[in-house]
């Protein structure tokens, strides 16, 4: 049956995807290996060589106990970067199929939950999350699900509207013509002319949801010690900025990195997955 | 706009408080903690945090403590502090003062950049000065801003030694040294958001340069500046106050970083202090100014969204 | 020392202009050593179908090509040289202030024509403020006068208005003033009336043609629209894959074409007059772009006269009178004698007469206190019939075409198919509804889903309703594919990759999948080239006759349904205003609303 995915390719890949892909692809090695890369345990000692400054026996410098901040730096985009996939897992998951539902059956269900997450999205974001966070004690996981939670918001109005556009087309009146149940036309004709837009928010939702987290654990409510991911060691290092910068501006450099390879990527694939630009009428 | 569009949206606002008041009442009466002996500290004996209890009110019912305090908010009485043992109010209203200097700043500071380096990267795009806002673009977006905040401190005050790093001057010490504390934590505010509406805004450009009124406009023989300020641009930002909008709001979260790394003493500083502290009415009362804040800021901005598109002001086609 | 190149005379003059887009200049050539002439006042059209390369020429003229594309060639204008690439005639600037000042243009799409966020006056009066100096009470008062020029009624009202609260014809007309604003010597049109009913065009082009006698304007016409041309010109060229195929006076060239290309575009227009079921002679083929590096005729591909020679060398340029030109090796080419032989009409041969589908009292509206959209509507159409169902955009016609299959709820009637009420039917026999019933329509771009295959959006009704076991299912698709004339190999191909023509094609070989009895087809061809338009007709109307499918055949151009359709029912305003045998509705209208749909439709006594 004549079904192949035969996407021609276009051309080579512009410089930003391969920019993204390759430093998304070195976090992703780095986050799986952290223990295996860094130099020294993350909680290691060394009190004679405090506040040194990066060297080549501690690349990034020490920190006030004389740890080494490139080996914490490792480690800790284990934290943060676990951090930003659950919570982006957790909206996109249930933000989609949210928003592709009010947006194919509407009616009163439709209203009710447009007016709930209106109602969510009244609230400045950073106070739902803190609100969430006071009552329950912070860590890892809990940040991450209620930065996943408040994201859900504005993943499913995008889902949603793109699903009304896609109400309109010519050929979901033709499926409807044809008596198409109502699973296939979101799932077989939709979403594949969805996910590219989707992929593309959700590489953006990965990047809010890693700075969020580093702003929480900046504020004390995300990670906890002793565990220490990027936000809180630029916390911990604030106190020392003027002797002791390094502390503080690694694990910065590091997000930095990190965000731009996503944004990157993200930029990049979608240039690439829009295939009707050559369309000749 | 017509009267029951504004009374719609100022009903939701209501709404929308009425249910972050219940939502923060919830929260904060949830905590884990017993709140009495948080204050009181590790020494209270049963007696003294029984009565501390009486005192705040906390061994009532909930609905009634809820109602009473809900009461007291709409008679105007934020209560006192339990940490500083002082009324709330004043304290609040200072710190509101601070921060919206610092916020408006900021805001002006965003919207006058951003427009324009949008504009320069859209007409220019695929040229050097799109690339070089690009890359100023990346660098806002990449680290949060407390991060940026730091840098700043770094080179300014640790090693130029040219402005303060914390603190917020005040009317009796003159206009420089207010402004002096002002000019870091508003750079620091606006990076981020800077870079998010110039990308906004150049890409609504693009949208609206390809439309074809304006190569009609050019047809005329019309200069491109003119083209591009008089047709494009308005046309343009009627998308981008929507957004801008939305990062106002987002910048709140901002404030709260900014203000704690500048110690400056604004509502989000208080509302860290407040939350670390579990200070129950502070912690409420700016809770509940900040989405109050939040809300008007978004109906300011679907207000002049119509203002600016004549499409919503006035509605439907002659025969 | 360079020698200057001899202006050419008369208002506007381009010689042996060339415009190539991206990538080398003797690859994709969008137009090819094109040379024209307009004196004042007079009037040129350039006709064309999409790729001809017509608008690259007016954007050439106009400097507004944009920096992908390279030019070779000379334009002209009031003696100054616009473009002489590569020695530079004129500097952008200057040639920006000729622009507005002496040149108006008009371009396609009245609805984005003017900026929607200023008002209409102001827009107008812009022109004439920045090229003339003209100060503000001054202008109001040029604006208001040309605003009545325009037909308006009440123009201090209409300049004070934005654009979207004006209707399309009154926003084009607009838009035709603020071209008017400095009173320029030349007004460039580019298919000044597409998207506008029959009986606004009529309104534009009677006044276009006023304006031009008032002002002793010239007139420059790019159109697809042979009946804009006809009104508007004196002269005409006729452009094909960049190249210009044939020119002379219109009425000659019309009357007497020479050009295979001009022959069959002449030939394939529905005509009202036409004899009644007669098959359009269509141009087989379909069209291209940019001419490629061939050899020989550009139209040679898709000529049914082709010889040996036209493949071997570029046509010479024959005149068939003095200012008749053809680009042709047959000269004089005549119109081949053989029209396709008709099949046999099931319907002429009494063999069906069943009611397929009656409608009664349809009744639609939309909100509380809004005007119905179908208000009472009745009728029948039998096997093997085809309902024509016109009227102009907002009577309701496309509302009743959902309604008569069950798409949209109506809010009063009913509608039977095939004995049973479509209302009360569920599971089952609505799924037996749905094969056999089935939707074609206009909007070709989104009618296919662009991330599926051509295979695989034909195959889907084959799979869902079970037509053919899975291991033929890739045949039926080729079959599907050769009815409507396309390659077999587009099956792989995604609709991107495909022209507007080809993909309503395929549209409507996915509406033939499930073999159905009736379709209701809604501006099946309003959109597509007039050449493509005529085998599209053709086919629908021999599935008619040897297979007795019905169709309710939707369309606001009376020529295209008059060709086609036994019955035409005609609406207005949510009501059927008259129904009758297509001759009788063409031939001797009765009520006052056909009587001029029918006059604006017939422009084309000629013939």
């Amino acid at each position: 049956m004549p079904d192949g995915f035969s996407r021609r390719g276009r051309g080579r890949p512009s410089a930003s995807l391969i920019a993204g892909a390759a430093i998304v692809g070195v976090l992703l090695a780095t986050v799986a290996l952290a223990h295996v890369l860094a130099p020294y345990p993350f909680d290691q000692f060394h009190i004679h060589d405090r506040f040194s400054p990066p060297s080549l026996k501690y690349l990034a410098g020490t920190d006030e106990y004389g740890r080494d901040v490139f080996s914490r730096v490792l480690i800790g985009s284990q934290l943060s970067m676990t951090l930003g996939l659950v919570s982006t897992i957790i909206c996109m998951g249930l933000g989609v199929p949210i928003g592709l539902l009010c947006g194919s059956v509407r009616g009163l269900a439709d209203e009710l939950v447009m007016r709930l997450l209106d109602l969510l999205m009244a609230f400045p974001p950073i106070l739902l999350v803190l609100l969430i966070l006071v009552v329950t004690p912070p860590g890892l996981l809990k940040t991450s699900v209620a930065i996943g939670i408040l994201f859900i918001a504005p993943v499913a109005r995008l889902a949603r509207s793109l699903t009304l556009d896609l109400m309109n087309a010519g050929f979901t009146e033709a499926a409807r013509a044809r008596g198409e149940y109502l699973w296939y036309l979101l799932l077989c004709e939709f979403l594949p002319n969805m996910w590219p837009t989707l992929l593309v928010e959700a590489s953006l939702r990965l990047v809010f949801a890693v700075l969020m987290g580093a702003v929480l654990s900046f504020l004390s409510f995300g990670v906890q010690p002793p565990a220490s991911d990027w936000g809180l060691m630029i916390s911990g290092g604030r106190a020392f900025v003027d002797n002791a910068p390094w502390i503080a501006l690694a694990p910065g450099i590091a997000m930095a990195i990190t965000v731009i390879g996503i944004s990157l990527l993200g930029d990049g694939l979608r240039d690439r997955l829009h295939p009707q630009f050559s369309g000749k009428g | 706009m017509t009267r029951a569009y504004l009374a719609r949206r100022l009903l939701g606002i209501a709404v929308t408080l009425a249910a972050m008041s219940c939502l923060v009442f919830l929260a904060t009466h949830a905590l884990p903690a017993n709140t009495a002996a948080l204050i009181l500290g590790p020494y209270a004996t049963p007696a003294t945090q029984a009565a501390m209890e009486h005192r705040l009110g906390l061994d009532q019912p909930l609905l009634s403590q809820y109602l009473s305090w809900a009461g007291g908010l709409l008679r105007g009485d934020l209560g006192q502090s339990a940490v500083m043992q002082r009324p709330v109010k004043p304290i609040l209203a200072a710190a509101l003062e601070n921060s919206a200097v610092l916020a408006a700043a900021a805001m002006v500071l965003v919207t006058v950049a951003g427009i324009t380096l949008g504009t320069v990267g859209a007409v220019w795009r695929g040229r050097w000065p799109d690339h070089a806002v690009a890359i100023f673009a990346y660098s806002g977006l990449a680290v949060p801003e407390f991060y940026w905040g730091l840098i700043l401190i770094l080179v300014f005050c640790s090693r130029l030694h040219l402005l303060p790093s914390s603190g917020a001057g005040s009317a009796a010490q003159g206009l420089v040294s207010v402004a002096a504390h002002l000019v870091l934590p508003v750079l620091t505010l606006a990076f981020s958001f800077l870079a998010h509406v110039s990308r906004i805004v150049r890409s609504s450009m693009l949208d609206v340069l390809v439309r074809p009124f304006i190569m009609a406009a050019r047809g005329r023989g019309l200069p491109e500046y003119r083209v591009i300020l008089r047709h494009a641009l308005p046309n343009a930002l009627i998308p981008a106050v929507t957004v801008l909008a939305q990062d106002f709001g987002n910048m709140i979260g901002g404030v709260v970083a900014v203000e704690t790394i500048f110690a400056y003493p604004g509502i989000g500083r208080l509302l860290v202090y407040a939350l670390e502290r579990l200070d129950l009415p502070v912690m409420q009362a700016c809770i509940l100014v900040i989405t109050a804040i939040f809300c008007a800021a978004n109906l300011a901005a679907d207000l002049i969204t119509a203002a600016l598109d004549p499409r919503i002001r006035l509605g439907a086609a002659h025969a | 020392m360079i020698a200057t190149p001899a202006l050419p005379p008369g208002l506007l003059g381009i010689d042996d202009l060339s415009i190539g887009y991206g990538g080398g200049q003797m690859r994709g050539l969008a137009v090819r050593d094109v040379s024209l002439r307009l004196a004042p006042g007079g009037a040129l059209g350039i006709v064309g179908e999409s790729g001809s390369g017509k608008t690259s020429v007016a954007l050439a003229i106009l400097g507004l090509l944009g920096p992908a594309a390279e030019m070779r060639g000379l334009i002209a204008f009031e003696g100054q040289v616009l473009a002489a690439p590569p020695s530079k005639a004129m500097a952008p600037r200057q040639h920006r202030a000729l622009l507005g000042r002496r040149i108006g243009t008009v371009f396609q799409d009245p609805f984005s024509a003017l900026n929607p966020s200023r008002r209409v006056g102001v827009q107008i009066a812009e022109p004439m403020r920045h090229h003339l100096r003209v100060g503000r009470a001054d202008a109001l008062a040029r604006t208001l006068r040309l605003l009545a020029e325009m037909g308006f009624d009440h123009p201090q009202d209409i300049a004070r208005c934005y654009p979207h609260q004006l209707s399309g014809g009154m926003q084009q007309r607009a838009a035709i003033a603020a071209a008017l604003s400095c009173q320029p010597s030349l007004l460039i049109l580019d298919e000044p009336t597409t998207a506008l009913d029959v009986t606004v065009e009529a309104q534009i082009l009677a006044l276009l043609a006023g304006v031009r006698r008032r002002h002793g304007m010239a007139l420059f016409v790019i159109s697809h629209n042979l009946r804009v041309i006809e009104a508007l010109c004196d002269d005409v060229c006729v452009m094909y894959a960049g190249m210009i195929v044939e020119r002379g006076p219109v009425a000659r060239v019309f009357r007497d074409p020479g050009h295979p290309y001009t022959i069959g575009l002449l030939g394939s227009r529905p005509r009202i007059s036409a004899p009644a079921r007669a098959r359009l002679p269509a141009i087989p083929g379909y069209g291209q772009g940019a001419a490629r590096e061939e050899t020989g005729c550009v139209f040679a591909r898709r000529c049914t006269m082709r010889e040996g020679a036209c493949d071997g060398e570029q046509a010479p340029v024959r005149a068939v009178d003095p200012d008749h030109l053809v680009l042709c090796w047959k000269h004089p080419a005549r119109p081949q004698a053989d029209r396709p032989a008709l099949p046999p009409s099931l319907r002429d041969a009494g063999r069906v007469h069943e009611q397929l589908v009656v409608a009664a009292g349809l009744s639609k509206s939309y909100g509380r206190s809004a005007a119905a959209a179908v208000d009472g509507v009745s009728f029948t159409i039998a096997e093997g019939e085809i309902l024509g169902l016109v009227g102009e955009s907002g009577c309701g016609k496309s509302t009743l075409g959902r309604l008569v299959l069950g798409l949209a709820a109506a809010n009063a009637g009913s509608v039977r198919f095939a004995g049973s009420d479509i209302g009360m039917l569920k599971d089952g026999a609505l799924r037996g509804f749905r094969r056999e019933a089935q939707l074609i329509f206009q909007n070709t771009s989104s009618a296919l889903n662009p991330r599926h295959t051509i295979g695989r959006a034909l195959a889907r009704p084959l799979q869902l309703f079970e037509m053919v076991p899975p291991s033929l299912r890739s045949q039926r698709v080729r079959e599907l594919l050769g009815m409507v004339q396309l390659p077999s190999d587009y099956a792989f191909r995604y609709p991107h990759e495909l022209s507007g023509g080809e993909r309503q094609r395929v549209a409507i070989a996915r509406a033939l999948a499930t073999e159905p009895r009736f379709i209701v087809c809604d501006e099946p061809v309003s959109a597509l080239d007039v050449s493509v338009q005529a085998a599209i007709l053709n086919l629908l109307a021999d599935l008619r006759d040897t297979q007795g499918v019905g169709y309710l055949f939707i369309s606001h151009d009376l020529a295209a349904v008059g060709q086609i359709a036994d019955r035409i029912a005609v609406m207005y305003r949510g009501k059927i205003c008259e129904i009758g045998e297509t001759f009788q509705i063409l031939g001797a209208p009765q009520n006052a609303y056909t009587k001029t749909l029918v006059a604006s439709g017939r422009q084309d006594v000629l013939f």
